[in-house]
């Protein structure tokens, strides 16, 4: 039934070649190790170009991940990751040398990994304070959005004057983008936070809306038919028929919501919101201290890609009925 | 789950029509019907004829444009869980599993009794299956889902509309038995639409010819046979070539 039940596993055509891949793959974990220890050796015994901090920190650094390595492929918890940590031990060693040791590209703009590492080390209090601030608001606006936006898209799907009233708002207001709003919001509401809550809540409820009207509206009669002929009344139709029926097309409402989230969130921090990770960049290009807005910028993608993940493990958990989705 | 007191059912002048494109179409025509308690009705008629529909104002899931339906003197003015529809397709839900279909008329009345949903699964035959989705499910299964799905509400009326429909042949044969050992165990009321003139005479005790749309009843015969009968039994050959002369069909063919 599943197309991947049937897959085959590859053929293998000789033993020789057969013996060559099962080398390859016990011995590779074993050099992801020895990568970083070359990263390591490099920081530490090759003298930097400039009067960079922590080096003999970064330097301890990637003897400990080289060893956290070696007791991965000892454990035999190496395999699938073998070639990524290889390549990451060995590209942090050619960046080490390129800008830590010839200093090849022009300062401030580029950093080396020890810059990187400094902000870490030494504002890390005011990173995680934006971090949470970023989420604090993300959380809020795009929770109400997304709780809004299924409600707004289910009485779309299901009622014709609920459909008459809403609709037209929806068709002027839904396609703006939410930060053609910002301005007019930080005027009209006086906390720029509640301006961008309501901003974000924007952002995440026209995909959502639509998506979940979509969805509802493409349930088939006859599932209404069969909860009504066992005297199901409308709460039953729309809260255990029309939702969970709709539940894939409401995911990607709440995936594309999350995506104009994050862009809203970024511009409002920017413009208005005078904390979180989009305020922590503009500062940090104001002071032209590139390495903060690096680390930022890594911070913020973890974030994006933290919550993506989140949203997909929670609809692989509510929609395992599904034959086959989308692995994230 | 023993059935008690099967339905009975009086249709008198029903008249229903559908508007399409802003078109009316008169879909049945003055049907007047009365269904005793504990038949098994079988409707014959062309494809198209509206049997369906007739089916589905007796389920209460439309009202009838003109004319009364009443079950035990009393008007049908909306679906209710005595009289369960079975339909052509299981229509069973992709996101519940089997358990959780059979589960929903109890669902919706909002009580619990995981002990007649088992039953109703082992009693088609789906047992060791209760965890499976829909989609796992040959067409045959879903179909027995769907049918414990209605067992488990224990009707008085079971309305079957064309359930069989889409089996390949085997399993159909299988299940013909099946539905007529319940309709004998369980003594409920049973109307059931069908193409098929030999399934319905394996399973009625009577037998409603419709004629094309607008639908009228043009044949009411009883089935005055045993109820277990075989397929090959010459009275039903004779009763066959009967109705298929009805529904339109020449007698030498």
């Amino acid at each position: 039934m599943n197309s991947s039940d049937t897959l085959s596993p590859p053929l293998r055509t000789t033993g020789q070649t057969a013996t060559k891949a099962d080398t390859r793959r016990t011995l590779l974990p074993w050099a992801a190790g020895p990568a970083w220890f070359l990263a390591a050796l490099v920081t530490w015994r090759w003298p930097d170009a400039d009067d960079f901090p922590d080096t003999s920190q970064l330097a301890a650094l990637f003897l400990a991940v080289g060893l956290g390595l070696t007791a991965a492929a000892a454990l035999h918890r190496l395999s699938a990751r073998a070639p990524w940590a290889i390549a990451l031990g060995l590209g942090f060693t050619a960046w080490e040398i390129a800008q830590a040791k010839l200093l090849w590209l022009p300062r401030p703009f580029f950093g080396t990994p020890q810059d990187l590492l400094d902000v870490f080390l030494t504002d890390w209090k005011r990173l995680g304070d934006s971090l949470l601030h970023s989420l604090g608001l993300l959380a809020v606006g795009y929770g109400i959005g997304a709780v809004l936006g299924v409600a707004i898209g289910v009485g779309l799907g299901r009622s014709v004057r609920f459909r008459y009233w809403v609709r037209p708002l929806i068709r002027l207001v839904g396609p703006l983008p939410p930060v053609a709003l910002l301005p007019l919001a930080f005027v009209l509401i006086p906390s720029s936070r509640v301006a961008s809550e309501a901003l974000l809540a924007l952002a995440a409820g026209f995909p959502t809306t639509i998506l979940t009207w979509s969805g509802v509206a493409a349930v088939d009669p006859a599932y209404y038919d069969v909860a009504r002929t066992m005297g199901a009344r409308n709460r039953f139709l729309v809260l255990r028929v029309a939702l969970p029926a709709a539940m894939p097309q409401i995911f990607v409402g709440l995936f594309m919501g999350l995506g104009v989230s994050f862009a809203t969130l970024v511009v409002a921090e920017m413009l208005g919101v005078k904390s979180g990770l989009g305020f922590y960049m503009q500062w940090a290009q104001g002071w032209a201290a590139y390495p903060n807005m690096y680390a930022a910028l890594l911070v913020m993608s973890l974030m994006c890609t933290g919550l993506v993940t989140l949203l997909f493990k929670v609809r692989d958990r509510v929609l395992s009925w599904q034959k086959d989705g989308l692995k994230w | 789950m023993v059935t008690h007191r099967p339905l009975g059912l009086q249709l008198t002048h029903i008249d229903h029509g559908y508007t399409i494109g802003g078109t009316f179409t008169p879909v049945l025509d003055d049907i007047s019907l009365t269904i005793a308690p504990g038949e098994f009705v079988a409707l014959l008629g062309p494809s198209g004829c509206g049997k369906s529909t007739l089916l589905r104002l007796i389920a209460g899931l439309e009202p009838p444009h003109g004319g009364a339906i009443l079950a035990e003197g009393t008007p049908i003015t909306g679906p209710g869980p005595d009289r369960i529809v079975m339909f052509q397709d299981p229509t069973l839900y992709p996101w519940r599993t089997v358990r959780g279909n059979v589960a929903l008329g109890h669902d919706i009345a909002g009580r619990k009794d995981p002990a007649s949903v088992a039953a109703a699964i082992e009693l088609v035959g789906l047992k060791g299956f209760e965890r499976a989705w829909p989609h796992q499910l040959s067409g045959g299964m879903a179909q027995r889902a769907a049918l414990a799905r209605a067992l488990v509400n224990d009707p008085r009326l079971l309305i079957l509309d064309e359930p069989l429909g889409k089996l390949d042949s085997l399993t159909r044969l299988t299940m013909q038995t099946e539905l007529h050992r319940l309709w004998h165990d369980r003594g409920f009321t049973a109307i059931m639409v069908t193409h098929d003139v030999e399934e319905a005479l394996l399973l009625a005790t009577r037998i409603i010819v419709f004629s094309p749309r607008p639908a009228r009843i043009i044949g009411d015969l009883p089935i005055d046979l045993p109820p277990h009968r075989h397929r090959d039994d010459p009275r039903l050959l004779d009763l066959r070539k009967n109705i298929l002369v009805q529904l339109g069909h020449s007698a030498d063919w």
